[in-house]
C-alpha cells in the first residue's frame, strides 16, 4: 500500500510538472519578447539589434560568398548585427514564420510569389532605397506594387541559348548569332540531332518558365496589361507552343526526362543534347559537375514578333509588423547598394541589378554577356496573386502535348478557362 | 466487504487517469486542439500567411468549391481522388497479398537462415522514406536500372520508358491495344461526370503513379509482413495437429484453418493499408510533385499544394477534412464486409 502511495504522488508530481512547462512556455517568449523590443527602442545604448536574414541554401561557394557579404556590412556599422540563417523548402517556412506572427527581418522574395505575398498584406516597402532608378526599370517594376517599389533585387538571370561547341565544330555549323531566328533554331536543332546515339539537338522542359520566352518572342502574352482578360488563346500562342512541342515532336528536341536527366543542365552537361535553354545558374554548374563539356551562351533566337526572354529575379525584403524595419531597412540597403551588390555579384553566379554595374561586371565575365544583354528586352517571371494554377495547367497540359496525347489547341484553351477562373476569383 | 472492492476499483479508476493524463494533455495538444483548428479553418478563406485572427468565416463555401465548384479546384480534388484510388486499389492487395505469402514463408519451421529472411524483408520499412525515394529517382530513370533489367529478362523486347515523366494511364494503353480511345469513342471523352470525363475517369494508374506504387509496396510489405508472422506464431498448434489427424493437407490447412484465423490480423492490415495509401504524400513530394500532367497529384499533397503553394490554407484544410471523412468511411465499410463474412 505504501509502494502504491509513491507511484500515485510520483505520477502526480509529473503531471504538474508537464502542466506547469506547458503554461510556463508563452511566459518565457513573452518576456523574450519584450526583451527584444528593448533592445529595439534602446539599440544606441544597449548595443546592436540582432536581425536575421534568411534565404534559401544554395552552393557553397554561394553560401560563403553571402557570409563574407553579410560580414562585412556587420564590421562597417554598429547599428545592428546581421545574421544569415539559409534554410532548405524556404517556401514552407517563410510562411509558417509569418503566420506565426514571427517572420525574420530580412528575407529573399521571388517574383512569381510577390504578388502573393503583397496580396496577404504580409510585407511592406523598404525604407529609402537607395538610389532607386538605377535598378533596371522591368526588374523595378517586377517589385512594385500600386506604383510603388516594394524591395531591391538582390540580382537577377536571364534566359539564354546554351550550346556545345564541339558538337558545333563536328556537324560543320556557325556558332549562334544574335541574328537568330526560330528556322536557325530548327535547322540547327535537326542538324545536330544524331538519333544513333541518342542525341538530340535541344533539350526543352515542360515547362511554362522555358515557353513563355518563345510565346512574348511570337508576340503573344498570358494576360492582359490589366489583369482582366486572358489572352493565351490566341493565333500567337498557338504558332509559339506549335513550335515549341512541334521540335519535340519531330525528334529534335526532348524533354529531360526522356534524356535520363533531371533537368535541362544535366542533359545538357551529360552530352546528350547539344543546346538547352537556361538562365546563368547553369553556369556554376556545368564548372563543377561538367568541367570538360566545351560550351558557350547565345541570345535566344529572336520569332515572329522580335526578341523576347525572361527574367527571374530575387529581392530583400521585410515584414509587415516588423520590431526593426529601421535597421532592417539599412541593412537591405547595405545590401543591395553598389558596394554590397558588387561584392555578391562579382562571384559570377548572378547579374547585378544595378544599370551602373553592368560594365565592370561584363569585364570580368564576358562569356556572359548574352544573358545580360537579355535584361535589354526581357519579361519578368511573374503574374498575379492565385496564378499558381494557371501555371499548374499549363505545364500538365504541355507534358501531354509533349507526349503527343494533346492537341496544342486544347492546351491553350485549357488554360485560358482557368486563367479566367483564377482572375475572377 | 463490497464496499471494499467498491474503495478499491475507484482507486484503480483514480490511479487509470493519473497514469493517463500526461498522455491525454499530450495528445490533446499536439492532436485533438489542431483537429479542432483545421475543422475550423477549413470554414475559413485563411491565406496561410496574414495572422489567422485575421481570416474571415466563410462557412462551407471551400466545401462547395471542391464538392461541386465546377472550377479547376472541383477538377483537381476529384482528379487527385482518382488517383489515390488506383493507387490503394493497386497497392492494398497486393501489399496485403505479398505480406501473408513472406510472413508464412519466414514462419517455416524448417526455413534455414530465417532470421536473415526477416530481417532483409523488413529493411525496407525502417529506412527512411525520402532517402528510398531519391534512390529510386535513378533507378526509375530511363537508362536506369529497372529498365536495363527488364530490357535484359525480356531479352532486348522492352522498350525503356522514362517512367517518372509518363503520364499514360495504363488502362488508357491496354484500351488503345483493343483499338478503344477517345478519338473512336467520343462520348467518352465528351461526357463529363464531377468535372473529368469519362475517358479520365477510367485512366488507370499512370506509368509514374504505377512506379510510386510498386515503391511503396516494396517499402510497406515488410512491416505488414512483421504482423501477420506474430499472428502466425500465436496460433494454437492444437488446431494444426487435429487438422492434420483429419487429413487435411497444407492448401487444405492455410484455406480453412490459417486464413480464418488471421481474419483480425487481416482487417488489422488492410485498415493500416487504406490508412497509408490514402494519405501518400512523402514519395509524391520527393519524386514528381504531383507530375506529370498531375497524374501522380494525390489528396494528401493536395492539401499541401493548396496551402503553400496556392496561399489557399482554408481551401487545403477543407480537402484534409474530405480526406478524413472518406478514409472514415472506407474503414466502417470494410469492417462491416470484414463481420458480414464471419456471420
Amino acid at each position: 500500500m505504501q509502494a502504491r502511495r509513491v507511484v500515485l504522488g510520483l505520477v502526480a508530481l509529473l503531471t504538474v510538472a508537464l502542466l506547469a512547462a506547458c503554461s510556463g512556455a508563452p511566459v518565457e517568449s513573452g518576456s523574450d519578447a519584450a526583451a527584444g523590443s528593448d533592445a529595439a527602442s534602446g539599440d544606441a545604448a544597449s548595443g546592436a539589434v540582432e536581425l536575421q536574414l534568411m534565404g534559401w541554401a544554395s552552393s557553397e561557394a554561394e553560401n560563403d560568398r553571402l557570409q563574407s557579404v553579410v560580414d562585412n556590412i556587420n564590421e562597417a556599422q554598429d547599428g545592428f548585427t546581421l545574421t544569415m540563417n539559409l534554410v532548405p523548402d524556404y517556401d514552407t517556412k517563410l510562411q509558417t514564420s509569418m503566420a506565426g506572427g514571427a517572420p525574420p527581418d530580412v528575407f529573399y522574395i521571388d517574383s512569381f510569389k510577390f504578388p502573393d505575398l503583397v496580396a496577404s498584406g504580409s510585407v511592406i516597402p523598404v525604407q529609402n532605397i537607395e538610389n532607386p532608378d538605377d535598378f533596371y526599370p522591368n526588374l523595378r517594376e517586377a517589385f512594385s506594387s500600386d506604383g510603388e517599389f516594394y524591395c531591391p533585387p538582390k540580382d537577377f538571370s536571364t534566359l539564354g541559348l546554351i550550346y556545345n561547341t564541339d558538337m558545333f565544330d563536328a556537324a560543320g555549323l556557325e556558332y549562334p548569332t544574335t541574328d537568330w531566328t526560330w528556322d536557325d533554331l530548327h535547322a540547327a536543332a535537326e542538324a545536330l540531332t544524331d538519333a544513333e546515339n541518342g542525341v538530340v539537338g535541344l533539350a526543352l522542359s515542360p515547362d511554362m518558365a522555358r515557353w513563355l520566352a518563345f510565346l512574348y518572342q511570337a508576340g503573344g502574352s498570358v494576360v492582359n496589361d490589366d489583369f482582366t482578360a486572358m489572352t493565351i488563346n490566341s493565333p500567337e500562342a498557338q504558332e509559339a507552343l506549335a513550335f515549341y512541342v512541334g521540335l519535340v515532336q519531330d525528334g529534335f528536341a526532348a524533354q529531360p526526362a526522356d534524356l535520363s536527366a533531371g533537368w535541362n543542365g544535366e542533359a545538357f552537361g551529360q552530352g546528350a543534347a547539344a543546346m538547352t535553354i537556361e538562365g546563368n545558374w547553369i553556369m556554376p554548374f556545368m564548372t563543377d559537375q561538367f568541367p570538360d563539356i566545351n560550351f558557350a551562351v547565345a541570345e535566344l533566337p529572336a520569332g515572329p514578333a522580335g526578341k523576347a526572354t525572361l527574367s527571374f529575379t530575387v529581392c530583400y525584403d521585410i515584414p509587415a509588423n516588423g520590431k526593426n524595419s529601421e535597421a532592417a531597412s539599412q541593412a537591405v540597403n547595405l545590401l543591395t547598394n553598389e558596394t554590397g551588390m558588387a561584392a555578391w555579384t562579382d562571384l559570377g553566379l548572378a547579374m547585378p541589378t544595378r544599370a551602373s554595374l553592368r560594365d565592370g561586371w561584363l569585364e570580368q565575365y564576358p562569356d556572359q554577356e548574352a544573358f545580360l544583354n537579355g535584361a535589354e528586352y526581357a519579361y519578368p517571371w511573374q503574374f498575379r496573386p492565385g496564378f499558381s494554377d494557371v501555371l499548374d495547367t499549363f505545364n500538365s497540359g504541355l507534358q501531354e502535348a509533349m507526349a503527343g496525347t494533346k492537341s496544342v489547341d486544347a492546351v491553350l484553351s485549357d488554360t485560358e478557362t482557368v486563367g479566367t477562373e483564377v482572375l475572377n476569383r | 466487504m463490497a464496499t471494499g472492492i467498491k474503495q478499491q476499483d475507484r482507486q484503480d479508476a483514480i490511479a487509470g487517469w493519473l497514469f493517463m493524463t500526461p498522455t491525454l494533455i499530450i495528445f490533446g495538444i499536439f492532436v485533438f486542439i489542431p483537429i479542432l483548428f483545421a475543422l475550423y479553418f477549413s470554414l475559413t478563406d485563411w491565406n496561410g500567411i496574414s495572422p489567422p485572427g485575421e481570416a474571415a468565416f466563410v462557412g462551407l463555401r471551400n466545401y462547395q468549391d471542391v464538392l461541386f465548384g465546377g472550377g479547376i479546384r472541383q477538377q483537381d480534388f476529384y482528379k487527385a481522388l482518382k488517383n489515390t484510388t488506383y493507387f490503394a486499389l493497386g497497392v492494398v492487395p497486393v501489399q496485403t497479398a505479398l505480406a501473408l505469402f513472406l510472413a508464412v514463408v519466414v514462419n517455416q519451421r524448417f526455413l534455414r537462415f530465417k532470421s536473415f529472411f526477416r530481417t532483409a524483408y523488413y529493411f525496407p520499412a525502417i529506412t527512411s522514406s525520402v532517402a528510398i525515394s531519391l534512390i529510386f529517382l535513378f533507378l526509375y530513370q530511363k537508362d536506369g536500372l529497372i529498365n536495363e533489367a527488364l530490357s535484359f529478362v525480356t531479352f532486348g523486347a522492352w522498350k525503356p520508358v522514362a517512367w517518372m515523366a509518363d503520364a499514360r494511364g495504363i488502362f488508357h494503353i491496354w484500351l488503345n491495344w483493343l483499338g478503344v480511345n477517345s478519338e473512336r469513342v467520343p462520348w467518352l471523352a465528351n461526357t463529363s461526370l464531377l468535372g473529368l470525363s469519362v475517358w479520365d475517369w477510367i485512366s488507370g494508374p499512370s506509368i509514374a503513379l504505377l512506379a510510386i506504387m510498386l515503391m511503396n509496396t516494396w517499402t510497406t510489405i515488410g512491416t505488414l509482413m512483421v504482423i501477420f508472422l506474430a499472428a502466425l506464431q500465436d496460433m494454437p498448434p492444437q488446431v494444426y495437429e487435429a487438422a492434420q489427424m483429419d487429413g487435411a493437407g497444407t492448401w487444405t490447412i492455410f484455406r480453412r484453418i490459417t486464413l480464418p484465423l488471421l481474419r483480425p490480423t487481416t482487417f488489422f492490415v488492410v485498415t493500416l493499408g487504406l490508412m497509408g495509401t490514402y494519405q501518400v504524400f512523402d514519395q509524391v513530394y520527393v519524386m514528381s510533385s504531383g507530375g506529370p500532367a498531375k497524374t501522380t497529384l494525390t489528396v494528401a499533397y493536395l492539401v499541401y499544394r493548396s496551402g503553400f503553394n496556392n496561399f489557399e490554407m482554408g481551401m487545403g484544410l477543407a480537402v484534409a477534412i474530405l480526406l478524413f471523412i472518406i478514409i472514415f468511411i472506407l474503414t466502417m465499410i470494410q469492417r462491416r464486409v470484414t463481420e458480414g463474412e464471419k456471420a
